[in-house]
Parts: structure tokens; C-alpha cells; sequence
């Protein structure tokens, strides 16, 4: 009893001048307080606008000129009235949305449906590690990995070979949408995993007393599924997509390692149009002007879906 | 409609049991009250009748047929939850709509259902609306409209009222009780509040740490508490259990002394209810400890040297703290519990 009477004691002598050390302290003005939130993100901020920001002014400035190298001569908007009339843009464009398309329809029901079956496993977190792998590699091993599985090593082959399906080898660059195949098998193996993660957090949220009251009302799960948790899922499923779907419209990696665009330009994505444009053929100021066009196709797209998704959800 | 029997049933959570070798019989339309404190198994009774949850033993039957194996959505039970369990996305009028959906009713009869189970709760209004638009008391009535619009064999109910204020509770627990009988459905309501037990209940269970303590109506719950659990559980104030000797047909305590009878003797537990006392006589003697008028009572606690004692006092009753107070008992209301706290000296 004494020995905790002492110990307060002392706790109430140390107090004292702890809170003259504070008093002391130099009162920050009103302006000081405000800039401080400034301060600590501003790194961060610079940090971005370098990486984004600036080359994204810059190749809109770039985008009206004709650039050889150090040559820039004034172009006004001709390199648009170009592209609009070149065909590999359009082809491009046309890959993009194709290979893009399906590979994201593709995750977005592979993940639904094994988060569905899985979301009250009681192993979920076990499941949720298992299918996070894919998505940790680097993106260019996983090209390697399947440039590797489907032309180089022939793995795809052989196994096909040997359940009977095909007789001879595949040539997976030889047909169009062989190749288009093989950059979307790629894809939805990484990346169905996003989506997954998301999905699975989102259906384990939620409330298991509404599923509850589901049931004993009569419904089965697929009925709970369909009437219940996918409405409720319909804004986390709008945002992961949009996002999803943001990322593939700049499909590069796969498509440098693994095609190239081959066969004739059928793999060719916006990504590789605008890297080949620039990088192989050097016409600088018109990769430029065909990386703007992207970008304003990509915001109008999501924007639109965004807008609406939210819209009639919200009624 | 239908009775349900639960025969031995046990419900163990790895070596926790939740609920203890059960023996229940459920009349057909009866209204029946689990009563219990919180943790006692009310709930997990209820889930196992419902079929969200398995008994690790025993036998649970609805009607004449065993219902263990059958899963949850083909028992025809409906349940009101204690958070409601509305379908957030829905409209009320497609959530009460939704069993019917799911029972495949013919679509042609669903609008006058729902209408008429809307009626009965009044709930006719809100039907446009989401469960996120409503107050609370609305969600309540919400989720019964939903549990009724199929007619199910039995109603299940899970401390249905617990989110509602003093008030609100009141009038709906006259409005479910009302539902009950007009409908005549079988009914199993879960409840921590003896006040709603007393008047929803044909019958009233009370459970304890997962075991029945007693069954019977309200009255004889009342009046003919089996231990001191019971006793201890049931009134407002419940009644008072004074700890003694008794000896030669008399009950003794500090500063009290009733008659009892002469077959008792030894370590006995007096039970006494607050409002079987009156101000004046010679069975207790004490100091006033608190005096609380409520407006048409006054309560009166007094201080003995073993205990305080409630007293209900007339409503004109006043007396100062720690003033000496002499209590007269009403001898044909005593109640004497042995060591194991069952009852004991009943003729
Ligand atoms: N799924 C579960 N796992 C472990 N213990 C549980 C589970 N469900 C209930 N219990 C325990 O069983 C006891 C009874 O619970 P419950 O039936 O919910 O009580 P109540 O009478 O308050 O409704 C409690 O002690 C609770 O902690
Ligand atoms: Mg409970």
C-alpha cells in the first residue's frame, strides 16, 4: 500500500515539469500549422509530377511537332490528321480492345467465381496466399515464363500433345488469334489474382446474418450470389475492373517479349504501336501525338463507365 | 403450423458446451419465450432449431419429422434477427417480396401478400423504400413482414426488440403478440428481458449457462419459481433471497424472523418478493438504506447486517436515511430454498 502511494507520487513530481517543457515550447503560427500538411506530402507530389506530370506535358508539346532527333520542325495538329488516317493505328486500336476485352472479361469470371466458391472456406486465407502468387513475379519474367511455355519450349505443345488434343506441334505465332491467345493466357495468369484478392475481401465483408436470413428464406447460394452480394459487390466491382481495364490498355511487356505483333501486326497493342513509332522508327513527335489520343480514349472510356456505374447504382 | 420437439440435444463448441442435454416440447401455435441471461444459449437454441447450426447430439424434430439432416431453407422456418438482416440493396417491397421469389410462388399472388403482410405490421408507406431509409423501428416491422408473408410452419424470433427504444418496444411487443395469435403460427422468441416474457409467453423457458432451469407459464414461473435462479431472475425488483438457519418452525437471519415449516432445518435460503412486504410488523428489522419514489411506488431498500432488502412501499411512503424500520412479511408469499437452491417445504 505505502509502495504505491510512493510510486504515484513520484509519477505526479515527474509530470510537472514535463508540462512546463511543453509550455515552453514556441507556439507555431497559424500559417506554419497550414503548410505543414504541405511539407510532409510534398516529396512525394514532386516526386510524381516528375514521373507523370512532366512527360505527359511534354509529349503533348512534342506531339505538334515533327522530331529528328534534334530537329523539331512545327507540325501544328499534322500529326493527328495522320494518324487518324494511318491503319496500323486503328489496327492497334482494334488489338487493344480485342486482346484487352477478353483477357478482363476473362478475369473478371474467373476471380468471381472462385472468390464465390471460396469466400466462406474455412482455408480462405490459405486460398488467398496461393492465388496472390502469380501476381508477385516480375511482370517480364512471367512474358519469359510463357514465351518459353508456348513457342520456345513447347511446353503447351507437348502437354497438348499428350492428352490427344492436337497431333503436331502448335505454331502459336502462325495464326492470329492463336498469338492473341497466348498474350491473354498470360495476362489472366497474373493478373486474375487482383481482382480475386478484391473480390474474395469484399464477399467475406459481408454481413453473414444477411446470408443467413437468405437461406432460411429459401434462396440457394447462387441465388444469394446473384440477387444479394452482387449488388452489393457493384461498386468495388466497377472500381476493380475500371482499374484492371486501365492496365491493359497499356499491354506492353507481354506483347514485346512474347510476339512482338506478330503474326502481321495482329498482336500489335497501342503500347507497342507508340514504342515501335518511336523507338524503332524515331518519329518522335508522332509517337507522342498517338500517346495523347490514348490517353483521351482511356479517360473518356473510364469516366463514362464510372459515371454510369455509380449512377444507376445510387437509384 | 406445427409442434417442435428437441430431445437431448447438445450443442458443444470444441470443449465448451453451449447448450446442455435439452428437452424441449414445443406445442403446435404455442408462443414460446427463451428466457435467460446473455451467453446462456438462447440463441444457439434457436440457430439449431432454425438449421444454421448443427447439434453435436440429439434429436430436433418439427412436426412429426426429424429435422437434423434437413438444411436450413427446407425447414419452412422463418426468423426475425436481432440486426433485422434486411437486404440492404432492395426496396422494402422486394425484400418482403423475396421468399416468395425464392419458394417459387406463383408470381400472380405475390402482390396481395406482400400487401396484406404489409398491412399487418403498417407498414404500407415505406414500401418504395430502402431498409437504409427507415428508422429502426420500421426495419423492425420490415423484417416480421418479411418472416410472415409465407405462412412458414414456425416463426423463430431473436431478441427481435432489443434495438428498439422503451416505448417503440412496448408497442410492438403488443403488436407481435397480436400477429402471433391472429396468424397461429408456432412461435420461439429469444429474450434477456423477463418483462417481455412475462407478457408475450404461453409458456416461458428459463435457461442458465446452457441448462433449462425451468418450464411454465408465466404465472407459475412467477409464482412457483424451482430454485434460486429463477426466483432471482423473475420481477422487478426480483425477489429477495436472504440466506439463514432454520430450526423448530422457525426461519432466522440477522435482524429476521419468519415462521417456516417444522419439516425444515439447517442451512435454508429465505425468498421474499419486494412487493410481499409492507411497512410495520415484526418479521424484519433494519435501517432504512434508500428510499426511490418512482411516482405510483416507492422503493425502499433496508439494510439488515447480512443484506439489503427490497421493499415496493405505498407511493406516499417517505422515511429518513439510516431511520430504524420495522417490516412485516405477507407469511403465505414465503419461499425457503435448500443448499443445492431448489425449493423445498412446498406441501
Ligand atoms: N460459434 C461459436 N463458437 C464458440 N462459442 C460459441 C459460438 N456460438 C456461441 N458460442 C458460445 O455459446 C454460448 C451461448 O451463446 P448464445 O447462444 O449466443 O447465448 P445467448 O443466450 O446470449 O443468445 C456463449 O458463451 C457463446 O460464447
Ligand atoms: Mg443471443
Amino acid at each position: 500500500m505505502a509502495h504505491s502511494t510512493h510510486t504515484l507520487e513520484k509519477g505526479a513530481a515527474k509530470a510537472a515539469p514535463a508540462a512546463a517543457v511543453y509550455s515552453i515550447r514556441r507556439p507555431r503560427s497559424a500559417t506554419a500549422k497550414k503548410m505543414f500538411p504541405y511539407l510532409l506530402v510534398g516529396p512525394a507530389v514532386l516526386y510524381l509530377l516528375a514521373i507523370t506530370l512532366y512527360p505527359g506535358l511534354f509529349a503533348m508539346y512534342q506531339s505538334l511537332f515533327v522530331v529528328k532527333f534534334v530537329n523539331w520542325s512545327w507540325a501544328g495538329l499534322g500529326n493527328y490528321t495522320r494518324i487518324i488516317q494511318d491503319r496500323e493505328f486503328w489496327a492497334a486500336l482494334a488489338n487493344t480492345a480485342i486482346i484487352g476485352g477478353l483477357s478482363l472479361s476473362l478475369q473478371t469470371i474467373i476471380a468471381m467465381t472462385v472468390a464465390f466458391y471460396c469466400y466462406r472456406d474455412p482455408f480462405v486465407r490459405g486460398w488467398r496466399i496461393v492465388f496472390l502468387m502469380p501476381m508477385l513475379f516480375m511482370p517480364s519474367a512471367v512474358a519469359f515464363i510463357w514465351k518459353l511455355a508456348f513457342n520456345d519450349g513447347r511446353v503447351i505443345s507437348d502437354l497438348l500433345m499428350s492428352v490427344g488434343l492436337v497431333s503436331n506441334n502448335v505454331d502459336w505465332l502462325s495464326s492470329v488469334w492463336l498469338a492473341r491467345l497466348t498474350l491473354i493466357v498470360a495476362d489472366v495468369w497474373q493478373w486474375t489474382p487482383f481482382l480475386f484478392i478484391i473480390f474474395v475481401g469484399a464477399l467475406q465483408g459481408q454481413d453473414e446474418e444477411i446470408e443467413e436470413a437468405a437461406r432460411l428464406d429459401g434462396a440457394s447460394w447462387g441465388s444469394i450470389f446473384w440477387n444479394i452480394s452482387l449488388p452489393m459487390m457493384r461498386p468495388i466491382i466497377v472500381v476493380a475492373v475500371t482499374l484492371r481495364g486501365i492496365d491493359i490498355t497499356t499491354m506492353f511487356t507481354n506483347v514485346y517479349i512474347m510476339t512482338q505483333g506478330t503474326p502481321g501486326g495482329a498482336t500489335e497493342t497501342m503500347s507497342y504501336f507508340i514504342y515501335r513509332q518511336g523507338f524503332r522508327m524515331f518519329n518522335f513527335g508522332y509517337a507522342s501525338a498517338a500517346s495523347v489520343l490514348m490517353l483521351l480514349i482511356t479517360i473518356v472510356i473510364a469516366q463514362t463507365i464510372v459515371k454510369r456505374a455509380f449512377k444507376s447504382g445510387k437509384s | 403450423m406445427a409442434s417442435i420437439l428437441l430431445k437431448n440435444v447438445v450443442k458443444s463448441f470444441g470443449s465448451f458446451v453451449g447448450v446442455q442435454d435439452m428437452n424441449l416440447d414445443v406445442v403446435d401455435e404455442e408462443f414460446l419465450v427463451l428466457l435467460g441471461p446473455s451467453g446462456c444459449g438462447k440463441t444457439t437454441t434457436m440457430r439449431m432449431i432454425a438449421g444454421l447450426e448443427h447439434p453435436t447430439e440429439g434429436e430436433i424434430r418439427i412436426g412429426d419429422a426429424l429435422m437434423n439432416d434437413i438444411d436450413a431453407r427446407d425447414r419452412d422456418v422463418a426468423m426475425v434477427f436481432q440486426g433485422y438482416a434486411l437486404y440492404p440493396n432492395m426496396s422494402i417491397y422486394e425484400n418482403i417480396r423475396f421468399p416468395l421469389r425464392m419458394r417459387q410462388v406463383p408470381k400472380a399472388k405475390h402482390d396481395d401478400l406482400i400487401r396484406r403482410a404489409a398491412e399487418m405490421v403498417e407498414l404500407g408507406p415505406f414500401l418504395d423504400r430502402k431498409p437504409g431509409a427507415l428508422s429502426g423501428g420500421q426495419r423492425q416491422r420490415a423484417a416480421l413482414a418479411r418472416a410472415i408473408v409465407r405462412q412458414p410452419q414456425v416463426f423463430l424470433m431473436d431478441e427481435p426488440l432489443s434495438n428498439l427504444d422503451a416505448k417503440l418496444r412496448a408497442s410492438m411487443r403488443v403488436q407481435i403478440k397480436h400477429m402471433q395469435r391472429e396468424l397461429k403460427v408456432t412461435t420461439v422468441y429469444v429474450t434477456h428481458d423477463q418483462i417481455e416474457a412475462m407478457t408475450l409467453a404461453d409458456r416461458i423457458v428459463i435457461m442458465n449457462k446452457g441448462v433449462i432451469q425451468q418450464i411454465g407459464t408465466p404465472d407459475d414461473i412467477y409464482s412457483n419459481p424451482a430454485n434460486t435462479f429463477v426466483a432471482g431472475f423473475i420481477g422487478s425488483p426480483p425477489m429477495n433471497l436472504i440466506a439463514g438457519t432454520a430450526q423448530n418452525g422457525t426461519f432466522s437471519s440477522a435482524g429476521i424472523r419468519v415462521p417456516c415449516p417444522a419439516n425444515l432445518s439447517g442451512n435454508i435460503t429465505l425468498g421474499i418478493r419486494p412487493e410481499d412486504c409492507q411497512i410495520g410488523g415484526d418479521n424484519l428489522q433494519g435501517q432504512v438504506y434508500g428510499v426511490e419514489p418512482t411516482g405510483d411506488i416507492t422503493y425502499l431498500t433496508v439494510r439488515t447486517a447480512n443484506k439489503n432488502i427490497e421493499i415496493k412501499a405505498g407511493r406516499e411512503f417517505r422515511a429518513p436515511i439510516d431511520s430504524a424500520i420495522a417490516v412485516g412479511f405477507d407469511t403465505s408469499r414465503l419461499y425457503f430454498f435448500g443448499e443445492d437452491g431448489y425449493r423445498v417445504g412446498v406441501n
